[in-house]
């Protein structure tokens, strides 16, 4: 059984581990940021982070410099480092966004971090130390509409973003100011700031959907996206950028995170994690549903009313309030808990029911008897 | 007659299964703002391809869905003149009360009799199962209770007519 955790009433609007996992950041859908700690077997509220205007969007925690980093809908980002006396202090961040931003990520190596808005355009922060300040590098073409999700390549240069033009994209988000030149990878070999090294639609023939989310594996061969039209595809750049793509029967998908090198985890509109695997010829198929919670059922529901709930209103299923998933209403993001993309053990779902939820695979695993585990 | 009627709510309840898969989305267009897309309107590539179920010529609906709204449009079955006043006093009675109703449009769109606006906030605050069994509960409820009306108006012109033709 997944632990959970139930934050009140309101959506989770994004949420965030600490480098051990004791402390967790997460907005209630509002201009505040919780940070809670876990302190001898439950989780304590510590510190309310109260600078934004309008409601956070996106918060990113960098492990191993203990920096959060959150974005908001008044086009603002700041980035919270932790005192001598453990209180958060934020440093304003110089966007340049005239939108809200919409998603935010720390790079690998935690010395830039890339911020998606509505302005149609990524901006790619780093430290300027002569100013004491966060200053921002933009990319602009081609986007052409909202940026919803992004993630970076494992080299701390390539970055892909999903956006509500139906593709998806792979930039170059390489800052002469703080870093070297980066060596060749799949996607390419010059990668000079805001070169699209790839670009990907979410439908052959015609739009397909927005993307919701966007990642890279571990390898950063492969990336995973899923789109509005309940489609999840996969690119490889190792095969000359060859796609494949399933249009599923569930509801759409908004968040999606790789497990393995072959296997990754996506969920969304359904309320239900699902695994889905990549194979030895890079078909992407559904491998199972990770809820594994029966559906409750109601004492004393006669048949008359079963009759009558089917002719009077066409509802096939006769339990009323509460879904037969874990989550009552959509999940919104999923973020790894423990071990790497390469090799993750645990992961967590957060979703529009105030519920967080820690997935273990090892118990899944004996739950779902008929797949194979590699 | 009734034969038609569960394929035709089912076919609406798995199209709004689909259309209320909303999400918080900020304007694009003006800063700071908030609003629904489907009544906006000034982004096409947020916008969903509006879907027709039709009953009959006389019974459908219109679903046009967005980003983060649902507009969900009922035409509903008016057979003779008074089904058509009814029905029409009715609609207006709720839809000047929109406000209480919170998923209800004050207006209806153009050619049909009641509109509702479903937005993200909405199913974030509510079930998004039950909003789906609320409207077809509606669209199954509004025929029912025009015909009730249709009868009490009848049973009344009946018995005021009897009384008044008393004295001749």
């Amino acid at each position: 059984m997944p632990e959970s955790l139930s934050f009140g009433i309101d959506p989770i609007t994004a949420h965030a581990w600490n480098k051990d996992r004791t402390k967790l950041a997460i907005s209630p859908n509002s201009p505040e940021v919780h940070i809670y700690h876990f302190q001898r077997g439950e989780w304590k509220l510590e510190e309310i982070l109260k600078e934004h205007d309008l409601k956070v969007t996106g918060i990113d925690w960098a492990p191993n410099t203990n920096r959060i980093v959150t974005c908001s809908a008044d086009r603002n980002a700041y980035v919270w480092t932790q005192s001598e006396e453990k209180k958060w202090k934020p440093t304003l961040v110089l966007l340049r966004i005239n939108r809200a931003a919409t998603c935010v990520r720390w790079s690998p190596l935690e010395n830039k971090f890339a911020v998606g808005s509505g302005a149609r355009l990524i901006s790619v922060c780093y430290f300027e130390k002569e100013n004491d300040w966060w200053v921002s590098k933009h990319i602009k073409k081609p986007i052409r509409s909202t940026v919803t999700c992004l993630d970076w390549h494992p080299n701390d240069v390539l970055l892909a973003a999903g956006s509500t033009d139906f593709k998806v994209r792979v930039f170059s988000a390489y800052i002469k100011e703080i870093e070297d030149r980066p060596v060749s990878t799949s996607w390419g070999s010059k990668m000079p700031l805001g070169l699209m090294m790839a670009e990907f639609s979410n439908s052959t023939n015609g739009a397909g959907g927005w993307v919701h989310s966007v990642n890279f594996s571990s390898s950063g061969d492969r990336i995973a996206w899923v789109g509005h039209d309940s489609s999840i595809s996969v690119a490889d750049a190792s095969k000359g950028m060859a796609v494949s793509v399933i249009r599923t029967d569930f509801l759409p998908f908004l968040a999606c995170l790789w497990v393995s090198e072959n296997r990754l985890i996506a969920a969304g509109h359904g309320c239900c994690p699902m695994l889905f695997e990549v194979n030895e010829t890079g078909k992407v198929q559904f491998a199972g549903k990770l809820d594994a919670s029966l559906k409750k059922e109601s004492s004393g529901v006669s048949a008359m009313k079963k009759f009558q709930s089917l002719d009077r209103q066409a509802r096939t299923e006769t339990n009323d309030t509460s879904l037969g998933t874990l989550h009552q209403n959509a999940i919104t993001s999923v973020c790894l808990h423990t071990g790497n993309k390469a090799n993750a053990t645990k992961f967590s779902t957060a979703g529009v029911d105030g519920l967080l939820a820690i997935w273990d695979f090892n118990n899944l695993e004996s739950a779902m008897r008929g797949l194979k585990f590699n | 007659m009734s034969a038609t009627l569960r394929p035709y709510l089912s076919a609406v309840r798995s199209t709004l299964e689909a259309a209320m898969c909303l999400e918080n989305f900020s304007s694009q267009v003006v800063e700071r703002h908030n609003k629904p897309e489907v009544e906006v309107r000034t982004s096409k590539e947020l916008l969903l391809n509006p879907v027709v179920i039709s009953r009959n010529e006389k019974e459908k609906v219109l679903i046009e869905a967005s980003i983060n709204s649902v507009r969900i449009s009922i035409s509903i079955k008016q057979a003779d003149e008074i089904e058509k006043i009814l029905c029409h006093k009715f609609m207006r009675f709720m839809m000047m009360r929109a406000e209480n109703f919170v998923v209800l449009r004050r207006k209806p769109v153009e050619g049909y009799d009641i509109s509702f606006l479903i937005t993200n906030f909405h199913t974030e605050a509510m079930y998004k199962h039950k909003l789906v069994d609320f409207v077809i509960h509606f669209m199954e409820e509004i025929d029912k209770e025009i015909s009730e009306m249709k009868l009490a108006v009848n049973a009344r012109a009946r018995v005021c007519a009897e009384e008044f033709l008393k004295r001749f």
